[in-house]
């Protein structure tokens, strides 16, 4: 039954169930439909798109990419920094909002954290893509050579290198494990030879026995403390790429936490992308209800406001400066040969999500998927800003240029989307995209005597768990 | 030692307070059990396994490792190659922070990894016997491996906590 507004469902619905959330949930690892299937193609052909352009690139050489003096980091270290951006947000939901025992984290973070893998697993593409000749990529890597050469630790590019592998190494991790009673459960319940091979390996024969279940939930406990400054630090890293150079419009003090609000703003607008269709194909109006819905929304209005604080700050700080360089560059950003991009960020970061504080918009399922959607197209807009415009208007006249994007960076930005949705549209199909055990974890457990037990109303209809 | 006539008791309930009933019951005659949920929670914790998981010390010893991993490698690497760049210091600490940082996160995470598959003993490729699929379902199961001549008392004290079934089957 849908809710028509934000408040937890009302104690005279239907209760949940243990065994109705296992249902539900692995109903959705069912052999796929003709949708699943188109949609994996569509995923397929972008990514082939993508795969095709940097197969050109590789072969007529880096100029393709319309990479050039004075614009030498473009398209690709925007959609570098657009995807470690939007991984942030699986990670605040699954670690930090772990730590903090809030309310609506459990049916959305599992969809919350595969996108983190799957982003960071795409943004790791662009720094490879980025050097046109990949296969010097392993010379980012402090490892001896006959050309006795170590990589420069004291470089923000290097810093990139450890940030964001470990980034990618730590969400994978936390991701497997917080999977692992998951796919026992499915393993449980498979029927074809396949499926029980797949996830009785990937479950590592998880039994959930009172000694594992133990060290799982201490080890899981330590996995969110540890996730929970890579939140704050992976961006704030990426952000010192910009701000460590003495470029006007990036060295700023105030790029990491602006960053980092930026990041966990696009990401939580990416989760509501995500869950929307997944809610509607799969049924799991009883698990994600608006009450979560509600609570990403009020998320997105913080971090929006946040980001709207930024901007206002940047813009001062370069006005209170009277540096001539800072101020003609924030005068170029909104009244410049890119005031569209600029205007469209405006737009789509600081204006249109005021409209969250209108109640009945904040659990308004379409509303929000348009939202969403204008939420990222803004903030890789902000991220076209900050580089390309600072670029294109550095000093000197002499060093300024202009900017045309070529196919090939176009392509490979679509590939990108493509190289995501291929992961995600897989990830759906074969493993359990809402957490089964965490749901259970705050349902009622059946008691005999004394009621029920303690559990927490968080949103999911709950009931005796029985 | 386990007497070639071992069989495990398997109980099977539906309420987590009988399970642990039996699950008292057992403790105050000291036999050993496993008790299967598909569920984490604190009450079977309390019950079952009250001391502290070691997992969080070998965290810590990780992460420490990694730290002084992290800057050794910055250092050592740098007095190698000892390249001055934008007229810091070849050694710079504050540059080299990061590396530090990266690696106590990562050496941490990874020897947390490390612990969880040693302390649950994964990956498992044995059958665990006693095992019943319904307890990653909404089942709660307590196992019991003992003797023949002990399988009708252990029945019957599952059978006395509320256990909707309780089977006797062969243990490895």
């Amino acid at each position: 039954m849908e809710h028509t507004h934000s408040d937890k469902p009302t104690d005279s619905e239907t209760p949940v169930s243990y065994a109705e959330v296992n249902d539900t949930v692995l109903k959705m690892l069912e052999p796929p439909g003709t949708g699943w299937f188109l949609l994996l193609f569509a995923c397929l052909f972008f990514l082939a798109i993508g795969a095709s352009c940097w197969f050109y690139q590789m072969w007529s050489g880096f100029g393709e990419s319309g990479k050039s003096h004075p614009i030498g980091w473009g398209t690709y270290i925007t959609n570098f920094v657009f995807w470690v951006g939007i991984a942030h947000s699986g990670t605040l939901i699954s670690a930090v909002l772990y730590l903090f025992r809030a309310a609506f984290r459990q049916p959305i973070y599992r969809l919350a954290e595969a996108m983190t893998v799957f982003a960071v697993m795409t943004a790791g593409l662009f720094p490879i893509i980025h050097l046109g000749r990949p296969w010097y990529a392993l010379w980012l890597m402090p490892y001896p050579n006959q050309r006795a050469l170590w990589p420069q630790f004291r470089s923000p590019l290097l810093w990139d290198v450890f940030a964001v592998s470990t980034y990618f190494t730590i969400s994978a991790t936390f991701f497997f494990v917080g999977l692992i009673p998951d796919i026992a459960a499915a393993r449980d319940r498979a029927t074809t030879k396949f499926r029980k091979a797949l996830y009785g390996v990937t479950c590592l024969g998880w039994r959930g026995s009172h000694i594992q279940w133990k060290h799982y939930q201490a080890a899981y406990l330590i996995f969110a403390a540890f996730a929970t400054p890579l939140v704050v630090s992976v961006h704030s890293v990426v952000s010192w790429d910009f701000a460590m150079s003495i470029v006007p419009g990036w060295h700023a003090t105030i790029f990491p936490p602006y960053f980092v609000a930026g990041a966990i703003f696009s990401g939580v607008a990416m989760v509501i992308t995500l869950a929307i269709p997944l809610r509607k194909a799969f049924g799991l109006e009883r698990l994600i209800t608006p009450f979560h819905f509600d609570a990403m929304s009020k998320l997105i209005l913080l971090t929006s406001g946040v980001v709207s604080y930024s901007y206002i700050t940047e813009f001062y700080t370069a006005w209170f400066s009277n540096n001539p360089f800072e101020r003609f560059q924030f005068w170029f950003r909104p009244f410049g040969e890119f005031w569209v991009a600029f205007w469209g960020m405006t737009f789509c970061n600081c204006i249109f999500p005021q409209l969250l504080w209108v109640k009945s918009l904040r659990t308004n399922i379409p509303f929000l998927f348009v939202l969403s959607i204008f939420i990222n197209i803004g903030m890789w807009l902000e991220r076209f800003n900050i580089i390309f415009q600072s670029l294109t208007r550095e000093f000197i006249p002499a060093a300024w240029g202009g900017y045309n994007f070529s196919w090939v960076e176009v392509g490979i930005t679509v590939g990108a989307f493509g190289w995501f949705g291929m992961w995600m549209t897989l990830f759906i199909k074969f493993f359990p995209s809402v957490a089964i055990t965490e749901i259970k974890e705050i349902l009622p457990p059946p008691m005999r005597r004394g009621g029920h037990g303690h559990g927490h109303d968080h949103g999911v209809a709950v009931g005796s768990g029985h | 030692m386990v007497e070639s006539s071992s069989r495990a008791v398997v109980g099977v309930f539906t309420y987590m307070d009988d399970a642990l009933e039996a699950v008292k019951s057992f403790k105050a005659a000291n036999i050993d059990y496993r008790m299967y949920s598909p569920v984490p929670r604190h009450e079977i914790e309390e019950v079952t396994y009250p001391q502290k998981s070691p997992v969080r010390t070998v965290a810590l010893i990780c992460a420490i490792t990694g730290c002084i991993s992290g800057f050794a490698l910055a250092i050592l690497c740098s007095l190698d190659w000892p390249m001055r760049t934008s007229a810091k210091n070849v050694v710079s600490i504050p540059a080299f922070f990061v590396p530090g940082y990266e690696w106590t996160i990562l050496f941490g995470g990874l020897g947390t990894l490390a612990s969880i598959l040693v302390f649950c003993r994964l990956p498992s490729v044995l059958r665990a016997a006693g095992y019943d699929p319904r307890f990653s379902h909404d089942k709660f199961g307590v196992v019991v491996a003992c003797p023949g001549n002990q399988v009708d008392d252990v029945r019957g004290r599952m059978l006395n906590s509320g256990a909707d079934e309780v089977d006797v089957r062969d243990s490895l």
